[in-house]
């Protein structure tokens, strides 16, 4: 078991470094986005003219001044289409060894650091899914726990289930959007983002009032993301529970005179629990990406509308340090899932 | 396992129903150039934006903010959502058995001969970009070494790591969510249906190879495969001719399933403005339209309906067994 | 459910005394150097003051932190002086005065090596000296290149930063302007340029403007982005104790706060619901629904705009290098049902890229193009088109051409996505081939200035004070501006003649030509000017909606008394 937690988080951690790498490689080579932003201004106002020499002369001097110039990789195409070694100082070393100090440098948007950027919208997106994965889980619990007591309901809750679950996300945030917070329809909640302004007198602390005054605006958010974890969970903790049901360790349990609950709760719950918990461990890879459709339905700032944005705009800085991040996430949801086998199912304990 | 196989042969009035539906939608999709629609989707009716449905104006199912006709809309986006995901779930399959399908036969012990290293070094080369002489002289080299004679191809091989390789290639596709990979590959400038399909494809095909890598490693066991061999057939027509048809039957279940995903992956990126070119017509962006006239509910309701009604219909069908298990009363 | 909404009704009140905007996009960075975009210039213009300021009410360019309009003198043929002095009551927020040595400052910073100041350098490259006067330390001279008239708004549009807080050793002193930009690109930095560059940087005015406070009526106190940002008025701010100044510095409204919120339709609902006071570009659906049922909540404005809607083609492409296909091809938007359908009737066709508004200048005798495909049809045959099952064809230098076009415009943009389905369902029925590329907003600005495209969509902003056609049109300008390519010497002359004459019915005169050769040549189709539309709720008082950028002024709005009350 340990060498095999020990080959997958070495096949994740070689899978990321290679995506991000591909990444980083595709957005230097000959992309001048860097540039571009630094001309933004140019093209979008009808700026006091400038001749076409003084803005290559400035082009250059920017290129020097962001390390544009340095060859891109180690090796490099020659114009006769050759191959040539370009030495160490590159493009790409020089993100490496900035990695290796934990840097992911600057956001081409905003010349902010990616590091910060990523942690403003993870501080966001985590309350948010993980208040959504854990309710998600917790009402699955239930649900199963409900009806391996109650087989008469099975059937119609688990078509309505099926139903919600060909539901993609976005059609059931749009629902919500659409009916709940219209003037048309329903005007109960806010539709915006947190957009609420924190009073200057408190600034910097996360008070309790704008807790408060931020809950409305995720309670849709919250809500459209469960709706679309919960059939998945609640489908498989029921399937694995009817197979549980119905093994003969449940039948002496029975004999014994347990309650029906206790029967579901004490011994057949803890065994069908072992396909739910990886299916969990996966969720926390999408837990940090942020649910994107969500983020940009109900106009939140967070993980997945920043790597969406990201993605359109080509700010790969930010793109690959998002990579990066999923990746780690990924790496320690494997660690999560194996370790909870080994608490759900004693054998592989034993077995290690 | 009564339950399955009366799943198999016999249908009940929801199975039938879905079935319907695809059949029908499938049809539609087929015949829309055919059909005498009063508009042709894509178009701004400049004098109707965003009007509800009404007889008039013979905009049937009412206009979206920008002026398209949303009946026309539903049938050519139906076009286009089994155009593009039908190939693409296929084309995931067909990747995803045949690499998962080779990494369980051979594991990490395929010996590959030099004539299919100097092959394989010289299809790398042509991807990289070296001259063509160069690929031409390795094709040639790799072509006199097969004809060479057995013995000697056998005597200087390397094993290649096949699973290794399959599998840790599955792994960095999964690293990151789908969306975002996909988001992240389609964000570089516009991409055609063609592209899209390509790109829905090349990055679906892990969770196929999974089910056929692990169901392919109990086929690998079983005795008829050692028979095969036994009777001197090639490793490759062992795989090819009695393995791998064993080792593909889970996709069976998995394709309606696949279909459902990829059809759900296509919407969303339609949605957020990244996936198809805006004149190819798609319920995705019908739905992102709707956002622009929160009064407009026909300009969602129609789409999300039928949408839902497709991903359910796949669902329904592929899950039919798991629907009619026996509860403990009966 | 109720404890929540009890509590979201409570926050609606606590923040009473804030006027909240709304803004689409977060300004991303707020370097004084290099504004990037409408958000963070209007965030500047709260923080900063220039030496002059376009206001709008009435409209005419006004000294703001000068104390009067320049004297201005012609210098042999080729250079012009201007003599500012600054007002004496203008100080920095510890009380220092704003003075010449602060100008000098910020004109040697915006040509600094090393610094994030391209932008900036070919903006205001044009002011070669500054020569302060040594009588007077609030007075100085700025001698200029060329004798246009629009140099005026070039030498006093840029915000006047603290010498005390960016070069507090004085090393830029030590260099002269004209030192520092013709310093060559090769030369690496002294170490002394290198200290001031590390200095400037280390201070991330990009993202922290409140290390180096303007002169100017607020300060930043909060900002998160992508969600909003907060001014608070200073509290002993010089402009109060003067009066006559721009309606822009009066800074009558306590505090200001953008809320930035992407979604249109989030943005109207935030309105209704009172959580946000102004919406500037309110949406055209929205602000008919909103006039046919007028709600006792919101209030409406609208007035005329310099911003104009346009289509361009990629003259250097060589299926639209000749006229005769432009002509063709502008015959096939149908501008009239597009501003109906999209404007609802509000807006202005126009025949030329000046307003129509404008009579003094506007070529009343063109007529708009008209929506006409059987007449691009036949001016494609003219232009030497075949039609064919395939599509249009015709022979060029280098064999055969194909009328197939790429038409690129910025994504979320409900405006372009229906004129460019509209113009693509007309060239489709004529058989031409179109593809659309909806472009992210960075993405765009590079795929013009790179060629990356046939035709483009997009909305221009004018202004009132220069009619200056030479970055869009002039064959000498760089292809960031001049994204069509278009050259042609003729209208290079006429262009050059605008730009320079200071004789006002002269340049009407040259205009007029200018239209009507632009017309007939057709680089750019212009569709039409639109409205400035601005939604507030109606205890918002003192809103004042102009032409000018950003359509409304910030400072001036003020809750009624009423409202503060409640």
């Amino acid at each position: 078991m340990g060498r095999l937690l020990l080959r997958h988080l070495g096949q994740t951690l070689l899978g990321t470094w290679l995506l991000a790498s591909a990444v980083f490689l595709l957005s230097r080579a000959g992309s001048d986005q860097v540039l571009q932003q630094a001309f933004a201004a140019a093209t979008e106002q009808l700026a006091p003219a400038a001749s076409a020499a003084d803005v290559q002369a400035s082009r250059a001097i920017t290129r020097h001044r962001l390390g544009l110039d340095q060859p891109l990789f180690y090796v490099g195409r020659t114009p006769a289409g050759g191959w040539q070694w370009r030495g160490w100082h590159n493009q790409y070393h020089q993100w490496l060894q900035q990695l290796s100090h934990g840097s992911l440098g600057t956001s081409f948007r905003t010349g902010e650091p990616v590091t910060q950027r990523l942690a403003r919208a993870l501080a966001l997106t985590l309350p948010l899914t993980i208040a959504a994965a854990v309710l998600a889980a917790l009402a699955a619990l239930a649900l199963a726990g409900w009806l391996a007591a109650a087989p008469r309901w099975q059937l119609p809750v688990r078509s309505v289930l099926v139903l919600l679950q060909s539901m993609p996300l976005f059609v059931i945030a749009l629902a919500l959007l659409l009916l709940l917070a219209n003037p048309e329809a329903l005007d109960w909640f806010p539709a915006n983002g947190l957009t609420a302004v924190a009073d200057a007198g408190n600034a910097g602390r996360f008070s309790s009032s704008v807790l408060l005054r931020t809950l409305p605006q995720l309670v849709l958010p919250i809500t459209a993301l469960v709706l679309s974890t919960l059939p998945e969970l609640t489908l498989q903790l029921d399937a694995a529970l009817s197979y549980e049901l119905r093994q003969p360790y449940i039948l002496t349990a029975k004999a014994k005179g347990l309650q029906s609950s206790a029967v579901v709760y004490r011994h057949a719950l803890r065994n069908a629990l072992l396909p739910t918990l990886a299916q969990l461990a996966e969720l926390l890879p999408a837990v940090v990406a942020g649910a994107v459709v969500v983020e940009v339905i109900f106009t939140l700032p967070g993980m997945g509308r920043l790597l969406a944005e990201a993605a359109a705009a080509r700010d790969y800085p930010v793109l690959v340090g998002g990579v990066l991040l999923v990746g780690t996430a990924r790496l320690v949801s494997l660690l999560l899932a194996d370790l909870s086998y080994s608490w759900a199912d004693p054998r592989i304990r034993w077995q290690a | 396992m009564a339950s399955l196989s009366a799943a198999g042969l016999r249908l009940g009035p929801g199975q039938w129903l879905a079935l319907a539906w695809l059949v029908g939608l499938l049809a539609l999709a087929t015949l829309a150039p055919a059909l005498p629609l009063p508009y042709p989707p894509g178009t701004p009716d400049l004098a109707h934006m965003a009007e509800g449905p009404s007889s008039a104006t013979h905009h049937w199912l009412g206009t979206d903010a920008l002026g398209r006709d949303v009946l026309s809309g539903l049938v050519f986006g139906a076009r286009t959502a089994l155009f593009l995901t039908l190939p693409a779930a296929l084309l995931a399959a067909l990747l995803g058995g045949i690499a998962g399908g080779a990494a369980g036969f051979w594991g990490n012990r395929l010996r590959l001969g030099i004539g299919g290293w100097v092959l394989a070094v010289s299809i790398l080369a042509g991807v990289l970009g070296f001259s063509r002489t160069m690929v031409a002289v390795g094709a040639g080299l790799a072509a006199a070494l097969w004809a060479s004679g057995r013995l000697f191809r056998r005597a200087i091989a390397l094993s290649v790591p096949l699973d290794s390789l399959v599998l840790g290639t599955a792994t960095a596709l999964d690293t990151v969510p789908r969306l975002i990979l996909v988001l992240a590959l389609v964000a570089r400038g516009g991409v055609s249906a063609l592209g899209l399909g390509l790109v829905l494809g090349l990055t679906s095909w892990a969770s196929p190879a999974r089910q056929v890598r692990a169901r392919m490693l109990a086929v690998r066991a079983l005795p008829f495969i050692d028979a095969a061999r036994a009777s001197g057939l090639s490793p490759v027509r062992v795989w090819w001719l009695h393995a791998l048809p064993h080792a593909l039957r889970p996709l069976q279940t998995a394709l309606p399933l696949s279909i459902a995903g990829l059809l759900a992956l296509e919407s969303t990126l339609s949605f957020l403005g990244v996936g198809l070119p805006p004149e190819a017509a798609s319920w995705g962006q019908q739905l992102s339209a709707a956002r622009q006239a929160p009064q407009a509910w026909w300009a969602f309701t129609f789409p999300a309906l039928a949408l839902a009604a497709t991903i359910f219909s796949m669902h329904f069908l592929s899950r039919s067994r798991r629907l009619s298990v026996p509860s403990p009363n009966r | 459910m109720s404890l929540l909404l009890l509590s979201n009704c409570t926050a609606r009140r606590d923040q009473s005394d804030a006027i909240r905007i709304r803004w689409a996009h977060d300004p991303e960075t707020l370097t004084p150097l290099a504004l990037q975009n409408q958000a963070a210039m209007d965030a500047s213009n709260l923080m900063h003051v220039s030496l002059l300021q376009a206001n709008s009410q009435p409209l005419a360019i006004e000294p703001a932190l000068a104390a009067q309009l320049p004297t201005m003198a012609r210098q042999g043929d080729s250079l012009t002086t201007f003599r500012y002095t600054i007002r004496p009551a203008a100080t920095w927020d510890d009380g220092r005065p704003v003075l010449a040595t602060d100008v000098a400052c910020t004109l040697k910073l915006m040509s600094c090596p090393g610094l994030p100041n391209e932008t900036a350098r070919n903006n205001f490259g044009r002011i070669q000296q500054i020569e302060p006067d040594p009588a007077d330390p609030r007075a100085f001279t700025l001698i200029c290149q060329g004798q246009a008239p629009d140099l005026l708004l070039v030498t006093g549009d840029f915000f006047i930063l603290s010498e005390a807080s960016l070069d507090p050793r004085h090393r830029l002193r030590r260099y002269s302007l004209p030192a520092l930009q013709r310093w060559p690109a090769t030369r690496p930095p002294d170490s002394a340029l290198q200290a001031l560059a590390r200095h400037y940087l280390a201070a991330d005015l990009a993202n922290h403007p409140e290390r180096s406070p303007g002169c100017g009526p607020y300060r930043l106190a909060r900002w998160e982005k992508d969600r909003y940002l907060s001014f608070r008025r200073k509290a002993g701010w010089w402009g109060h104790a003067l009066s006559g100044l721009p309606l822009a510095l009066q800074a009558r409204a306590a505090r200001l706060d953008y809320l930035v919120i992407p979604d249109a339709s989030a943005a109207n609902l935030a309105l209704r619901r009172g959580d946000l006071d102004v919406y500037p570009q309110f949406p055209a659906a929205d602000f008919q629904r909103l006039t046919a049922t007028p709600t006792a909540a919101v209030r409406l404005y609208v007035s005329d705009s310099y911003d104009i809607a346009l289509a361009g083609f990629n003259t250097r492409h060589p299926v639209l290098a000749d006229a005769r296909t432009r002509q063709a091809l502008s015959r096939l938007f149908d501008t009239a049902g597009l501003l109906r359908g999209t404007q609802h009737g509000s807006g202005q066709r126009t025949a030329s890229l000046v307003a129509p508004f404008d009579r003094a200048n506007y070529n009343d005798s063109l007529r708009p193009v008209p929506y006409d495909p059987p007449g691009a049809r036949a001016l494609l045959q003219q232009a030497g088109w075949q039609p064919s099952a395939t599509g249009w064809h015709r022979p060029g230098p280098k064999g055969l051409q194909q009328l197939h076009l790429v038409v690129r415009y910025r994504a979320e943009d409900a405006l372009f996505a229906t004129a460019a389905l509209q113009f693509r369902a007309a060239a489709k029925a004529l058989g031409i081939g179109v593809e659309l590329l909806p472009t992210e907003s960075a993405l765009f600005g590079k795929a013009l200035a790179e060629g990356d495209f046939d035709v483009f969509m997009r909305t221009l902003r004018g202004n009132p004070f220069a009619i200056n056609f030479t970055p869009l049109l002039h064959s000498a300008s760089p292809s960031e501006t001049n994204a069509t390519r278009f050259s042609n010497p003729a209208c290079d002359r006429l262009i050059d003649a605008i730009a320079n004459t200071n004789d006002s019915l002269a340049r009407a005169r040259q205009l007029r030509q200018l239209q009507g050769l632009l017309q007939w040549q057709a680089p750019l189709v212009p569709l039409f000017f639109l409205p400035n539309r601005v939604a507030a709720r109606r205890d918002c008082q003192g809103l004042y909606v102009s032409s000018l950028k950003p359509g409304f002024v910030a400072p001036t709005i003020e809750r009624t008394a009423a409202a503060a009350a409640r």
